[in-house]
């Protein structure tokens, strides 16, 4: 069979059906010009890879951060208005975990909460959430939103999570997750745009405590996830 | 997500200072728009189109801006050779990927930078995967071509 341009470059993006992936291999094995030439495709896909790798890994600059951040709100009331400023307040006390999860906040700013969590470990439905979802996948639908992942001081996986009726702190052990910290639930958002509230505010300052490090980001979490998060 | 979209964008414009403008027009228009967002879709893939889409509709601004100004500063920096050679300082993949015409930069950057499948990446173009997969193959072997990968 005749390996055309395409097939070379879509077998190095493994994009070829088994069965063609199969055929290609077959030939390239068989031709030092067709190995050449996936090679230097890998080649290329490794230059190019590597010469932006570090763009993602640069702290996102403060004022694309900012857009993310709450907006001052239009309040008619002073005790709201007061509530609020301190709940602004709080937010360097955990700012610098949450950094690295600055994709986190993205989909935070986006969607608003909703939903559960029960005491001791996590029920069925919560140890569900944690077990699955992603920070970065979260649907705006969610229940229970996770807000970071991170790794306590005993190396177990711990994740953040917030719902309308509770948020919390949750690490997984040999049971299952274990309830390591309760808070109240968010009471729905005051503005679109909010990226936490004081009670978030509080979840994520006592993860900051917990963590052995910054928070995962979310090529760790995925792997995590991929691992059961043990 | 944000450093990745960040990625993106500088990647599309080929400096960071226009890559994080693109990157906050965004986020803004995602901000603005996110009851359009539909459920069950992945939110990447939706803020990369956003992305594409807002960078596809500067450029056509942006382009015409340069030509203008580049011939100006041409003009001032006559007899000033050194000091124009730092100022257009980039790498060579840099330089090769500005030399890429826009539709295969964007494919080249969303399935060998940012990993996307052929399909999921022709959903955000919003072209058939054929023509994102002959993109993919024009841009590639230019890129070849200009790094010195070609034997």
């Amino acid at each position: 069979m005749t390996i055309s341009q395409e097939d070379i470059a879509a077998y190095v993006d493994g994009e070829l059906s088994s069965e063609r992936e199969a055929k290609v291999a077959a030939a390239v094995a068989a031709d030092p010009e067709l190995q050449r030439q996936v090679d230097a495709h890998r080649a290329l896909k490794a230059r190019l890879s590597g010469h932006f790798a570090p763009i993602a890994e640069e702290p996102v600059p403060e004022a694309l951060a900012a857009l993310l951040t709450p907006k001052p709100a239009e309040v008619v009331d002073f005790t709201a208005a007061r509530e609020k400023r301190q709940a602004r307040h709080t937010l360097p006390r955990w700012s610098w975990i949450a950094g690295p999860a600055i994709a986190a906040t993205l989909a935070l700013a986006l969607f608003l909460p909703r939903g559960g969590a029960p005491e001791g470990y996590a029920d069925p439905q919560l140890a569900g959430v944690l077990d699955s979802q992603l920070v970065a996948e979260q649907q705006p639908g969610a229940d229970t939103r996770i807000l970071l992942s991170f790794r306590d001081g005993d190396g177990d996986f711990c994740r953040a999570f917030s719902g309308s009726e509770g948020s919390g702190i949750a690490c997984r052990d040999a049971t299952g997750w274990k309830l390591e910290a309760l808070g109240e639930g968010s009471d729905g958002a005051a503005t679109d745009y909010r990226m936490a509230g004081a009670s978030e505010g509080d979840i994520l300052e006592r993860a900051q405590q917990m963590a052995d490090g910054p928070a995962l980001d979310a090529t760790a979490e995925e792997e995590a996830r991929a691992s059961g998060w043990r | 997500m944000l450093p990745r979209l960040r990625r993106f964008a500088v990647g599309l414009c080929g400096n960071p200072t226009d890559g994080d403008d693109l990157c906050q027009m965004s986020i803004e228009r995602a901000l603005a728009n996110r009851d359009k967002w539909q459920d069950g879709t992945r939110l990447d893939s939706w803020m990369y189109r956003i992305m594409r889409n807002l960078w596809i509709d500067e450029g056509r601004a942006t382009t015409r801006r340069r030509e203008t100004f580049v011939a100006e500063e041409a003009g001032l920096s006559v007899g000033s050779e050194g000091a124009q050679e730092s100022a257009v300082e980039l790498s060579m993949v840099d330089r090769a990927m500005q030399e890429l015409p826009p539709d295969q930069r964007e494919a080249v950057l969303l399935v060998m930078v940012e990993g996307y499948a052929y399909k999921e990446a022709a959903e955000i173009v919003g072209c058939p995967v054929g023509t994102l997969n002959s993109r993919l193959v024009r841009g590639r072997d230019a890129l070849l071509e200009l790094l010195g990968e070609k034997a």
